[in-house]
């Protein structure tokens, strides 16, 4: 086992270990390896609140995150990633089952207003931050609901609306205020926000827009794009999807809105993509659930017109590609070839090819030529001074958790800005493990989480529960605990961070902790002192209990704190 | 505390969850990190606080979440038992229970049932005058543990047996078992010369009389003694040398 470890160890060896993998490619850093460690130990309460550290979403995370931290999962050179989503799942789950979770207010301790426009993922993390600082916040949201994409283009089966409107409900238990049905630039401006005191402003507002596709027929009745689809279903309105329906595009989005239509009552749902499979940006595993739920994929089509009957969608010409040899970015890009035109007969086309900001809501001069808004990378800061931007918005259509790093970025930001500090590039730099989390690959999932929950009596459900955190706890010692110490700082009697520490006057260099360290943590100098590497200790104690000349002290639990503790369970006995 | 034992149940966070640890009355639950991290010394101090069972929980390898510590706290767990056996106790009096994680053990009934065995064996401490006996013993059991010489006998006991020693030589459990068994008669013995002598200072024929054991071999440890710089001569009274141990932290 220490052989599988310390093999483990030289293939992190290059890199900063500050932090454990997972923690380091989440965009968020929750910390993973501690959350996964109180499973381990049976504290469910405890994981949700070491969860809400850094992220104010466990629920809604722990549905439709893509988990990068799987990805960088030490496991998988052994066998399979552990299952951190859907461990983050069931412990908020499990919170949530006792009732709806409900926080303190958090006591104001300074005077500056904020004001955040969005009430997307990006947003309300930067204003949880915030007020978990102490700022009193404002959220304007020009939509009846808060939540943002979450609450209106992530379909109900996927996420359902209750828990976002719990998870916001916590945000809001904080203190934070969120004024919704205000339009930014119409209702509210930059100036208008200035007027009424908001020191500081963060624009959050998202790539709420479709892009279009540019062919002709867009405009046909019958043709509605997949954010759209998706929005105006989640409004409650009525669209009536007919029988077969084509879905344009390779994304994410493209998948829900075809597993939406499927649940419309479609008969034949196809998603059009025109490149192969391996190309396709939607995630693996939700491409196999697609399929099975019965929608058609058909790969290396493009659509070149839609042909209308009386204004009304008929049919989606299409025209078949090839893929090109990689080019310098190693990038295939689809070739149409000549003369395969082809229609496929529908009644609905959805084009989900992507989502643009809507740039005329904001001011010109912060908006880039690529369509987004430019900000100073470490800062966030847009050119107006006092003006930040984040989320969609700046870099273009991404994720949940990207948004909620990013608002938490920005809210550390905001707080230098009016405290008057400097931020310093190592503030943010430092906890940045793995670069470029993108590059990835995706691995294996350990299982997908059940969608739908039967329906039990009480009974049943004490029992599905107590088997069900069972299963979570077996998963969760899966962890090799590959990082340091995980530092839950849950102030667990005798298990809190420590460190071994050589009195190096009593050290004779034996060199017994030398072989015991489980961690090789531990090395002799040029003197033949026994030395701590700080990174790589976890603070078990071993080396301590057998040291010959008790020159190796634990710094926080001592021989003599688990004596007391010892003489208190004896006092409490008797 | 009549029949019910005093016991005392240290065990590691990850062994059972927070929902299984239930303690029986009269048991005191500990949580340490990882038992690993028990020092002998911690275990016979608790001895001394006249408890009558310790028992000691952990995780079966290959599950121990600091990769080894389980399998070092089963050698120290060994070697106590058999220092306390010297000492006068019942070895069973200390247990160690190395319970897979992902089994569905149940804590309480592991405890239950060692608290039962306990109180098969009866009080530790019964009465004045044997209590102070037994109390002398378990420190002078606790003194030969923190001294050197059988710490890193124990703590290079895994090596030795599962690798080998610098020149490469394999030693034999066996053998292993029968060096550390005549290291802790002798660093028992030495410890309770060095506790006796610490009171007040005392001749050899004393320490004999008191301690039951030969004096031609009280001489000898009082030389290894005298050698480590842990005791010294005090005075001569008439033409007898009193001893006296000398303070060293």
């Amino acid at each position: 086992m220490k052989e599988v470890f310390s093999l483990l160890m030289e293939r992190l060896e290059e890199t900063v270990r500050k932090f454990p993998p997972c923690r380091a490619a989440c965009p968020a850093h929750v910390n993973v390896q501690a959350y996964v460690c109180l499973i381990q130990m049976g504290k469910f309460k405890e994981a949700v609140e070491v969860i809400r550290r850094d992220l104010p979403f466990p629920a809604i995370c722990g549905r439709v995150c893509f988990s990068p931290c799987e990805d960088a999962c030490s496991r998988i050179n052994i066998d399979q990633a552990v299952a951190i989503r859907s461990l983050k799942r069931l412990v908020a789950d499990i919170e949530r089952e006792q009732g709806r979770v409900r926080a303190e207010p958090i006591p104001k301790r300074y005077s500056e207003k904020i004001a955040i426009i969005g009430a997307g993922p990006a947003g309300l993390a930067a204003a949880y931050e915030l007020a978990k600082l102490g700022y009193p916040v404002t959220v304007f949201e020009r939509m009846p609901e808060p939540g943002g994409m979450m609450r209106y283009c992530i379909p109900d089966y996927r996420l359902e609306r209750f828990v976002v409107r719990n998870e916001i409900e916590y945000i809001k238990d904080l203190g934070v205020e969120i004024k919704t049905g205000v339009e930014f630039g119409k209702d509210v401006t930059i100036d208008s926000l200035r007027r009424d005191g908001y020191k500081a402003i963060f624009i959050a507002v998202g790539a709420q827009a479709s892009a279009k596709m540019n062919i002709p027929g867009e405009d046909l009745e019958g043709v509605i794009h997949a954010v759209d689809f998706l929005r105006a279903l989640s409004l409650g309105k009525q669209i009536d999807v007919g029988e077969r329906v084509a879905v344009i595009g390779g994304g994410n989005t493209a998948i829900d809105a075809a597993r939406t239509a499927k649940r419309l009552g479609a008969k034949e749902v196809m998603i059009l993509y025109r490149r192969s499979r391996q190309e396709m940006p939607a995630h693996p595993w939700e491409v196999e659930i697609a399929e099975k739920d019965g929608v058609k994929f058909y790969f290396l089509v493009s659509p070149k017109r839609i042909i209308g009957e009386n204004g009304r969608v008929k049919a989606v010409e299409c025209i078949r590609m090839r893929l090109s040899e990689p080019d310098e970015s190693g990038r295939r890009r689809p070739i149409p070839i000549p003369f395969t035109e082809h229609q496929y007969e529908v009644d609905l086309v959805i084009p989900a090819i992507g989502q643009v900001v809507e740039t005329w809501t904001l001011p010109p001069e912060i908006v880039s030529k690529d369509g987004l808004i430019e900000v100073n990378p470490l800062t966030m800061e847009t050119n107006i001074p006092g003006v930040f931007a984040g989320g969609d918005v700046v870099s273009g259509p991404a994720s949940i958790i990207e948004a909620v790093g990013a608002g938490k970025r920005a809210a550390l930001s905001i707080h230098c800005y009016l405290r008057g500090e400097p931020l310093k590039r190592e503030n943010l730099e430092e906890v940045t493990w793995v670069k470029n989390w993108s590059s990835l690959s995706k691995k294996e999932r350990r299982y997908e989480s059940p969608v739908e929950k039967p329906r039990l009596s009480f009974e049943e459900v004490r029992a599905y529960l107590e088997r069900v955190q069972r299963a979570a706890r077996f998963e969760a010692l899966r962890c090799l605990g590959c990082g340091p110490c995980a530092e839950c700082l849950m102030g667990i009697d005798l298990c809190v961070k420590d460190k071994a520490v050589v009195d190096e006057n009593r050290c004779i260099g034996c060199g017994l902790c030398v072989e015991i360290c489980p961690y090789n943590a531990i090395t002799k100098n040029e003197n033949g002192v026994a030395q701590v590497s700080e990174e790589l200790c976890k603070g078990c104690g071993t080396c301590a209990a057998r040291c010959p000349k008790e020159a190796i002290t634990m710094e926080n639990i001592s021989n003599e704190r688990i004596l007391a503790a010892v003489m208190n369970a004896i006092a409490e006995v008797t | 505390m009549e029949g019910n034992p005093k016991i005392i149940c240290f065990t590691c966070s990850w062994a059972f969850p927070e929902w299984e640890i239930e303690a029986p009355p009269n048991t005191g639950v500990i949580q340490v990190k990882c038992i690993g991290r028990l020092d002998p010394i911690v275990i016979l101090e608790s001895f001394a606080k006249r408890v009558d069972g310790i028992i000691v929980i952990g995780c079966s390898p290959p599950d121990c979440h600091f990769i080894e510590g389980n399998l070092y706290a089963e050698r120290t767990i060994n070697l106590l038992k058999k220092v306390i056996t010297l000492a006068g106790l019942e070895p069973e009096r200390l247990h160690l229970e190395l319970v897979s994680p992902i089994e569905n053990k149940s804590f309480l009934n592991l405890v239950e049932r060692f608290v039962e065995r306990i109180k098969s064996l009866g009080p530790l401490f019964k009465g004045k005058e044997v209590d102070e006996e037994i109390l002398f013993n378990i420190q002078a059991a606790k003194q030969a543990v923190t001294w050197s010489r059988l710490r890193i006998l124990s703590g290079r006991e895994r090596k030795l047996t599962e690798k080998a020693n610098a020149y490469g030589e394999k030693i034999s459990q066996e053998e292993i078992d029968r060096l550390i068994e005549e290291v802790m008669g002798e660093e028992y013995i030495r410890s309770k010369i060095y506790l006796l002598t610490k009171e007040k200072p005392m001749s050899v024929e004393e320490i004999s009389k008191r301690i039951g054991v030969d004096s031609p071999l009280v001489l000898q440890h009082i030389v290894a003694l005298r050698r480590r710089g842990l005791l010294a001569m005090d005075r001569i009274e008439g033409y007898t040398p009193l001893y006296r141990a000398l303070e060293v932290d």
